[in-house]
């Protein structure tokens, strides 16, 4: 105790020093703390899981993917053509039709401010199958639920995130007229009914699908029966969930071998290797940060750590010059000085995490830094021991060499010198 | 390199924020001269300083273990900024290159990228022929008729945790010597234009196997592409480096063989490979065109024409782009990424200059008797804070200069990225990470202001001590 204590006076002797150090950690943490979380995210998202498994039917070829509608039924179902073949149950799976469009009817005048993606799907599949609405519980999972009930009872319904509802200048309850660019000639008008509760939705929209359908089939009969262009080719993904990679496997030979599907054909592949797929152009971004950029500004930090400890040791030669005369031993002194930087380094981290983790989730919603479909990132829950853990290992790393000169110091060469 | 700032209205006197964003501009486009600027201040300080620099200097080698502490935390944030400005500028580059200021990029109605684009096959040739379009030798109109696609291309040897596809960028074309004089390409020698028919027999085909389908490279696809061999078959290879002519790699269920690679330009077409139209397009379910480049005399001829087709052409609706402009929108990635680099870089310069603010406390701290002896010598009060704030900028002006070498060792190195528009278009590029005097003078600006501000506080505190207290 009263070694700690020791620690605690010797800290605040130069509480300018201390200072300064104490801020320079936790404005480094900062950094690296939303730096690892947004690396966490992206790498837990593109993880094989072993159970659980997501998995997304596309067209195999090309990006779009674009199939005819018509796959759907046989697609949610797994695509079972032969006796024994697994047959995926409706609530593992989701349909997907990219609506993109504008809110000004002229393409010149379309800028960030006007523009709207929506997934048409089945209203039930939000909370069954999104990722991360799919876990939400208890009063977050009850709004949600009464704002898809509302898009379930009205055709003409859309969920918008609220980031993309500040852009369009709209709020919930307001009605949007959308003029399609991928769907030509066919521009819908929709009531927004709600919002979406996490940030990782914030720049996207949810319509029913069965709005597009019966908007494809109208304007074919205003056209004598011709069907639109992208009749055909409206289907853009669908979801599965499957329990186990064993599953995933038969499901995804079915699929393969189906010969409904060969015109054009189909592949099945997890969620996480279709995102790594999306997220494979930003692979040196990501390792520059996973191997520079966070490494660099730990190495600085550690840096600074170093250097006012150094300072620190070489001010207080006579004072450990007199604790060894009163008796403190070598490695007491050493694990004095390692313990006063482990100290600021540690509790620096951890106020400058936990900080950071409040502030970004809960006041800003999450970090606004789009890396592919990702709009907003949210600080992982982890990073309260993250921050400890750096400011304490940078402050280790950087005192030690310090700590271990105080620990040498020689009392007959201290007291020479005044002598 | 320029922010893409937001516009001052077009009428009506600018905005204070539209002011402060021309400063910025202006800053920001000038900073090799407020390099010079400051390197200059710096030299006239020193000599009107009268306190020797070699006080300073000695002081620093006296204390160098704490100097060099300083000045390797210069090293890494300014190294650090460097990397980060060398990227962003690799990717600006690469959008200002990729178009030929002639060319206009002609695609449907409402297109905001090729990707999206669907024109009528049925428009085509009456577009070809519209006034300030060049034409060749034979009088046949310099256009290049384009299906731009994305292909999903199975990567044969992925490394672990590596993604197993790849998005390919694939460009049918009609006739490639047409569309590469357009697009001002160049094959490597020893490469030839794919023939009429597109596809040709490789010699050790089966007599049931479909003819290769005849591709042409760019430089960067054409090394990654090269990556996915195994070492020693690359090493056997033609060139170990990439695929090369006379190559093949397997796309949609067929071979298909490399005939010719592009030089490198730096450009998003780079990363894109070129085959018949006919082929590709019917493979892929892209049947129509996607894009005409058209080729036109000069830039004020291309704004023209594309005025033209997007305002006063009456036969189809039609969205049409300068080339360079259509790239310069691809730029909303660029913008990003560079206010994430100066995000960081502000963070961990904050860091950096407690740091420094220590280091010069406790240098002021065991110098009190210099101080005071300085005074009675009869150097003033801002002599003194000159003379202290100077040793801060020698420790940064090290620091930095070292940060500059480290991050300039990224020079040339290639990356991948994306360069995307804010309203949804984007390509997959090959870059170079760039490191150029504005990036340099980046860097070292960063590292003069993070030692002026460290420097500054203690250096003030230094000035105020009077002789008697400094000697007491």
């Amino acid at each position: 105790m009263t070694f700690l204590r020791l620690i605690v006076d010797n800290i605040w002797r130069n509480p300018l020093r201390t200072i300064l150090t104490s801020l320079g950690t936790m404005v480094m943490v900062l950094v690296v703390v939303m730096v690892l979380s947004i690396l966490t995210f992206l790498s837990q998202t593109t993880t094989d899981k072993a159970r659980n498994i997501k998995g997304i039917v596309t067209e195999r070829w090309q990006l779009p993917s674009m199939m005819p509608l018509a796959y759907a039924t046989s697609l949610k179902e797994g695509g079972p053509h032969e006796p024994g073949d697994i047959r995926i149950q409706p609530k593992d799976a989701m349909s997907w039709s990219f609506y993109g469009g504008s809110t000004d009817p002229d393409p010149k005048n379309r800028t960030m401010n006007t523009i709207l993606f929506a997934f048409a799907q089945e209203p039930h599949t939000l909370l069954d199958m999104m990722d991360e609405l799919d876990q939400l519980k208890g009063e977050d999972k009850a709004e949600f639920a009464k704002v898809v009930e509302k898009l379930a009872q009205n055709k003409k319904g859309l969920i918008v995130g609220k980031e993309r509802l500040k852009m369009l200048g709209r709020q919930v309850g307001d009605t949007l007229k959308v003029y399609s660019f991928n769907y030509k000639e066919i521009d819908l008008e929709f009531d927004i009914v709600g919002t979406y509760p996490i940030p990782r939705y914030d720049l996207n929209a949810s319509m029913r699908i069965d709005y597009l359908e019966d908007a494809l089939d109208r304007w074919s009969r205003e056209h004598k029966g011709q069907p639109h262009a992208m009749a055909d080719k409206s289907l853009n993904l669908v979801w599965l969930r499957m329990n186990d990679r064993d599953t995933f496997n038969k499901v995804s030979q079915q699929i393969l071998t189906n010969p409904e599907f060969s015109s054009p054909s189909v592949k099945l592949e997890t969620a996480s290797s279709a995102i790594g797929n999306f997220l494979e152009a930003y692979r040196d971004l990501i390792w520059g940060a996973k191997w520079l950029l966070a490494p660099a500004i730990l190495f600085t930090l550690s840096l600074v750590i170093a250097n006012s400890i150094s300072i620190s040791v070489r001010e207080r030669r006579m004072e450990f010059a007199v604790l060894k005369v009163l008796g403190f031993r070598p490695w007491q002194i050493l694990l004095m000085v390692l313990g006063e930087a482990l100290l600021v380094g540690g509790l620096s981290g951890f106020v400058s995490a936990g900080g950071t983790y409040l502030f970004v989730n809960q006041a800003l919603g999450g970090l606004q830094f789009r890396i592919g479909f990702f709009g907003a990132f949210l600080i992982a829950d982890q990073a309260w021991w993250w921050g400890l853990a750096m400011g304490a290992g940078t402050a280790f790393a950087g005192s030690i060499g310090p700590a271990w000169s105080a620990r040498t110091v020689r009392v007959a060469d201290v007291f020479a010198k005044i002598a | 390199m320029n922010l893409v700032l937001a516009q001052t209205p077009p009428e009506g006197p600018p905005s204070p924020l539209a002011r402060v964003m021309e400063a910025l501009r202006f800053i920001w486009a000038h900073r090799p001269e407020e390099l010079a600027a400051m390197l200059g201040i710096i030299v006239l300080l020193a000599f009107v300083s009268r306190v020797p620099v070699s006080y300073n200097l000695l002081n620093l080698v006296a204390r160098w273990r704490t100097a060099a502490l300083t000045a390797l935390a210069f090293t890494a944030v300014v190294g650090l900024l460097v990397v980060m400005l060398a990227f962003v500028n690799g990717m600006h580059r690469l959008t200002v290159t990729s178009g030929q200021p002639g060319n206009v990029l002609i695609m449907s109605d409402g297109a905001i990228d090729e990707a999206f684009s669907n024109l009528a096959t049925a428009d085509v040739p009456d577009i070809e022929n519209q006034a300030g379009i060049l034409r060749d030798d034979e009088n046949k109109p310099l256009v290049s008729r384009e299906t731009y696609l994305i292909a999903n291309m199975p990567t044969p040897n992925p490394p672990p945790g590596r993604p197993k596809r790849r998005f390919l960028q694939v460009r049918g074309v009609d006739d490639p010597a047409r569309s590469a004089i357009v697009h001002g390409r160049k094959l490597i020698d020893g490469g030839r234009w794919f023939s009429d028919a597109g596809v040709s027999e490789l010699p050790d085909a089966g007599p049931n196997d479909a003819p290769a389908i005849e591709v042409l490279l760019g430089g960067g696809i054409a090394r990654e592409m090269g990556n996915d061999r195994w070492p020693d078959e690359a090493q056997r290879g033609r060139n170990p480096d990439r695929l090369e002519t006379g190559d093949t790699f397997m796309l949609n269920n067929r071979t298909w063989l490399v005939v010719g690679v592009f030089e490198s330009t730096g450009s998003a077409y780079d990363s894109e490979i070129w085959a018949k139209q006919s082929l590709v397009g019917k493979m892929f379910g892209k049947e129509n065109y996607t894009t005409l480049a058209a080729r036109t005399a000069g830039p004020k001829e291309a704004q023209t024409l594309r005025d033209f087709l997007v305002k006063d052409y009456t036969k189809s609706k039609l969205a049409a782009f300068v080339e360079t402009k259509y790239f310069e929108n691809l730029s909303e990635t660029n913008t990003q990424f560079l206010i994430a680099s100066i995000f960081v870089t502000v963070f961990t310069a904050i860091g950096g200059i407690f740091g420094v603010m220590n280091t010069m406390f406790a240098a002021i701290s065991q110098r009190t008797k210099d101080i005071g002896v300085l005074r009675l010598l009869g150097f003033k009060r801002w002599q003194i804070l000159v003379s202290f704030l100077l040793e801060s900028l020698v420790l940064a002006l090290v620091g930095g200069l070292l940060g500059c070498a480290a991050g300039s060792l990224f020079d040339g190195a290639e990356a991948n990225s994306v360069v995307s528009s804010s309203q949804g278009g984007g390509k997959f590029v090959v870059l170079k990470i760039t490191v150029d005097l504005a990036v340099l003078s980046s860097g070292m600006l960063l590292a003069l202001m993070m030692g002026f501000l460290g420097g500054l506080v203690p250096s003030l505190s230094a000035m105020r001590l009077t002789a008697l207290d400094a000697l007491r």
